[in-house]
């Protein structure tokens, strides 16, 4: 047997499986945004629901809210962890556990974190009884519109509290892979402790974050169960929208669905190009 | 005993687009201790994996006595290649290493620890059997290695460096322990190394592979002091070279007329002469010669010679040596016996005519 | 930064990954927590009890729920191990292709691929059956454990095979001798993320399962939005269950290098 005909006989299942459900999921997905279902007698392709959707005033402000909390997600997940990462790098006491939680959370699905936002920062969640018993407001509507409110800040709390870990475990282990020989010749070449990191350690991890944070801002952006328990009941973001289009009873509305998800993936695609150029750059610890 | 025979062998990887081993043929005698010698790169490592069946060569046969065992699977050919690396099994004990293959065959537990257990002993790690490879040394690892091999009574056995990765004072008893378990076991064997140091003092035989191609086969001896080609010499340390002609019992040279030992070939030829055998003091061809270099290199002192102006090399001892200076002047002969011709184009696959 | 201050650094750290999951055990054995009370009128076991219970579905929903992901997950290791070795042993023509087309699940979000996922199961009739949920899970969870496998073959010295066979091990012996030994923990690894990733699945088993796949995250879901919190509170603890066993079995794996192979796990 040629390495050759190896190399096919141990990918083909592979490509055979994700060709035959990603690729054609994507594609009759495309072909159904073209308003193409000969099942329902639609034969001629046209822009059509991409016309209806980018002219209703609901899937722009759906996008702009997605890409709002994907965004501000992001960032602050990221700047939390690069924090993180950092202290889990020193030793001190207790380090052990919060090394063994930032894991535990790794393990919690979305939904359940949602759950637990919902709990902690509704009107009536545990925050807003403790402000009662602090005296500092009489009802729930006094206390602020924390969840399923229409800036998503429930959203981009759930996705910083389940991204964190995420990022750092990443930073962790690229941090692992370089050492510190190289910060301690930058100090032995007279940089302060701030200069090595500015200059030196953080230059070597952001393929890694930038990797990393391309995964979050992909997941945030995409994601529909973390949105549909905490977001508001409008603006929705992009995906409940899509979603809630597409087991609409009005079969009519149903390309408009398919032209949400092609959009959402267009986003994704760029998003793909650019994990593969942060990959590329040379974040080896970024696999 | 069996006699390994390689025939035509040929071998290009793909993408690569130059063949790593070009139609070589060869045959190693049986029961002797041959070694492959070679740069890096020149396809030694890939012949050994087209004789151990670890790759498939694009032509050529390789023959275990008279029969042909390329189509053969490397578990059902008889040939046991050692690898530069140890690669003892780290999940497995040592002594479960050394009976990993006899465990393949399906050998009886009883039979195998018999086997391992004397085969630990024969490699000096009795009592070592229980550990794991990690918490060996490198020396005692390359012998698990080379037990795990040998247990198996291959007709074939192919050792790829077996010497690199030790050090210098482990290298001597490692090639101790080699040469008396061949010659104890009289298996065949096929020991690659690119050092020629290491080859002559290992091997009976020695087979010289440069870019490829089979450049020499002979006694260590024979390669060392009868080179077939410029590049062989050049691969044995070879440094004085002159290019001239052979005329009569005598060769013109940049150096003028030198005596040529009886027998020698007629025509253009470069003479080659070892720099331990140019003399430094009055005898057979001599010449006068200004030092342009002396360098001391411990047992041995370098001294650089040059005659008419033609540079040449001399290796002497540290005592004869003492009194010369850079810039001084010397006596050299140049012993007939010593002098070498070989042909002036020399190829690799037209190997030079020896004129003894 | 002094280690006192480092300290409390963490402690604040802890605090804020833990802090989600304190509603939920005081929800789960809450009988009557009405706002503006700071803790539940009693301590009861009643939701347990509950979610526990034959009605509730809770327990048939978390053998369905783990049949699919054990069966994704067995389907993934048997067609992800022999990919991953090509990706993480070969270099090839194609490859950077073949990773992109790995990378792409991973990273384009679900509901781009689940409108078209669903036309295909209704013709293949596998649409609101478990086979067609298993395969669904397939398309996040097969790349992930390609990766994986990519970089833990890579990791691998093919060496060993070639030393195996020439000592006379048959291919599926050296497999099995020596290649599998050294790939295992790697793929249990691996094995037990994937399991996690088709475990969180919610959009994916909602619509290839119209309904009529009940896993834990719809069952949760549907209890979350009829408001009833004790209840969504113990089905929630029960489902970040398996989670956590996974996490106390390779708790000390995933520290350090396993840390790079969890860089992947993402439901």
């Amino acid at each position: 047997m040629t390495d050759r005909t190896r190399l096919a006989l141990l990918l083909a299942p592979a490509l055979l499986v994700l060709g035959g459900l990603f690729l054609t999921g994507l594609g009759l997905t495309l072909l159904r945004s073209f308003r193409y279902m000969p099942a329902l007698g639609l034969t001629d392709p046209d822009l059509s629901a991409y016309v209806a959707i980018l002219t209703a005033p609901g899937f722009l402000t759906s996008l702009t809210l997605s890409l709002w909390i994907a965004t501000t997600s992001t960032l602050i997940a990221a700047t939390l962890a690069l924090a993180t990462a950092l202290l889990l790098r020193q030793t001190f006491p207790g380090r052990a556990i919060i090394s063994f939680l930032v894991q535990l959370n790794l393990t919690i699905p979305h939904i359940v974190g949602a759950i637990g936002i919902l709990y902690l920062f509704s009107q009536s969640g545990s925050f807003a009884r403790l402000a009662h018993a602090a005296g500092l407001i009489a009802t729930p509507a006094q206390f602020p519109i924390l969840t399923q409110d229409p800036t998503g800040i429930g959203i981009i709390l759930l996705y910083v509290w389940k991204e964190l870990p995420f990022i750092t475990l990443i930073l962790l282990a690229n941090m692992q892979a370089l050492g510190d020989d190289h910060e301690s010749v930058a100090r032995s070449l007279g940089a302060s402790r701030w200069q090595a990191f500015r200059h030196v350690l953080l230059p070597m991890l952001m393929p890694g974050l930038l990797a990393a944070s391309t995964l979050v801002f992909a997941f945030a952006f995409g994601a529909y169960e973390v949105p549909l328990i905490l977001g508001a009941h409008a603006p929705k973001a992009l995906p409940v929208l899509a979603w809630q289009a597409s087991t609409d009873t009005d079969l009519a509305t149903r390309p408009e669905a398919m032209a949400m998800a092609v959009v959402i993936a267009l986003i994704g695609v760029a998003l793909l190009a650019l994990y593969a150029r942060a990959l590329a750059k040379g974040g080896s610890g970024a696999r | 005993m069996t006699r390994l025979s390689l025939h035509g062998l040929r071998k290009t990887y793909p993408g690569t687009g130059q063949a790593a081993v070009h139609g070589i043929d060869l045959t190693v005698e049986s029961g002797s201790l041959t070694a492959l010698l070679g740069p890096s790169g020149c396809g030694k490592t890939t012949t050994m994996k087209l004789i151990a069946g670890l790759i498939a060569p694009d032509a050529g046969e390789v023959r275990l006595d008279a029969s042909p065992i390329t189509a053969l699977p490397p578990e059902r050919r008889g040939v046991t290649m050692v690898f530069q690396d140890p690669l003892l099994f780290p999940h497995q004990t040592i002594a479960q290493n050394i009976g990993f293959g006899l465990r393949m065959r399906g050998l009886p537990p009883a039979r195998i620890a018999e086997s391992v257990a004397a085969m630990l002993s024969r490699v000096r790690l009795d009592g070592l059997g229980d550990r794991r490879p990690a918490a060996l040394s490198g020396g005692q690892q390359q012998r698990a290695a080379l037990a795990r091999a040998l247990v198996l009574q291959p007709r074939v056995l192919l050792l790829d460096e077996p010497l690199s990765n030790l050090d210098p004072g482990l290298r001597d008893e490692m090639r101790q322990l080699i040469r008396s378990l061949q010659q104890e076991t009289g298996i065949t064997t096929i020991v690659v190394t690119h050092d020629q140091a290491e080859a002559v003092a290992l091997a009976d035989q020695i087979v010289l592979i440069l870019e490829g191609r089979l450049a020499q086969q002979g006694p260590p001896d024979a390669l060392y002091r009868r080179p077939a080609a410029l590049a062989v010499a050049r691969f044995f340390g070879g440094v004085n070279f002159l290019p001239g002609r052979s005329q009569g019992g005598l060769f013109h040279s940049a150096v003028g007329p030198l005596t040529l030992p009886p027998g020698a070939p007629e025509g253009d030829h470069v003479l080659t002469l070892r720099p331990e055998a140019l003399r430094l003091g009055p005898g057979p061809n001599p010449r006068t010669a200004r030092i342009t270099s002396v360098t001391f290199l411990g047992t041995q002192t370098r001294v650089g010679l040059a005659v008419d102006g033609t540079a040449l090399q001399a290796l002497t001892t540290p005592d004869l040596a003492s009194a010369l200076v850079p810039g001084g002047e010397v006596t050299v002969s140049l012993p007939p016996e010593a002098l070498w011709l070989l042909p002036p184009e020399a190829t690799l696959s037209d190997p030079g005519q020896p004129i003894r | 930064m002094r280690a006192d201050l480092r300290t409390l650094a963490g402690l604040a750290l802890a605090g804020f990954l833990v802090l989600p999951l304190i509603p939920l055990v005081g929800w789960s054995v809450a009988q009557g927590w009405r706002f503006p009370d700071l803790l539940p009128d009693r301590i009861s076991a009643q939701a347990w009890t509950f979610a526990l219970s034959p009605q509730s579905g809770v327990l048939a929903s978390f053998a369905t729920t783990t049949l699919i992901a054990a069966t994704t997950t067995l389907l993934a290791i048997l067609i992800g191990l022999p990919a991953g070795r090509a990706l993480g042993m070969y270099r090839f023509r194609g490859r950077s292709l073949v990773l992109l087309l790995l990378l792409a699940p991973a990273l384009l979000p679900g509901i781009a691929v689940v409108f078209g996922l669903h036309g295909m199961m209704l013709r293949l009739g596998l649409a609101g059956t478990i086979p067609g949920v298993i395969l669904a899970h397939l398309v996040p969870v097969l790349p992930y454990m390609t990766l994986v496998m990519a970089a833990v073959f890579a990791r691998f010295d093919p060496a060993f095979e070639d030393q195996a066979r020439s000592l006379g091990a048959t291919p599926w012996q050296t497999f099995r001798t020596v290649t599998l030994p050294a790939i295992l923990p790697g793929l249990m690894i691996a094995a037990l993320f994937a399991f996690l990733v088709s475990w969180s699945q919610y959009l994916l088993t909602l619509s290839i399962g119209g309904g009529r796949v009940q896993t834990l995250p719809l069952l949760l879901f549907s209890f979350a939005s009829a408001g009833r919190n004790d209840i969504t509170a113990a089905i929630a603890l029960l489902y970040i269950l398996p989670g956590l066993l996974i996490l106390a079995v390779i708790a000390r794996r995933i520290t350090g290098r396993g840390a790079a192979l969890t860089e992947r796990l993402h439901p």
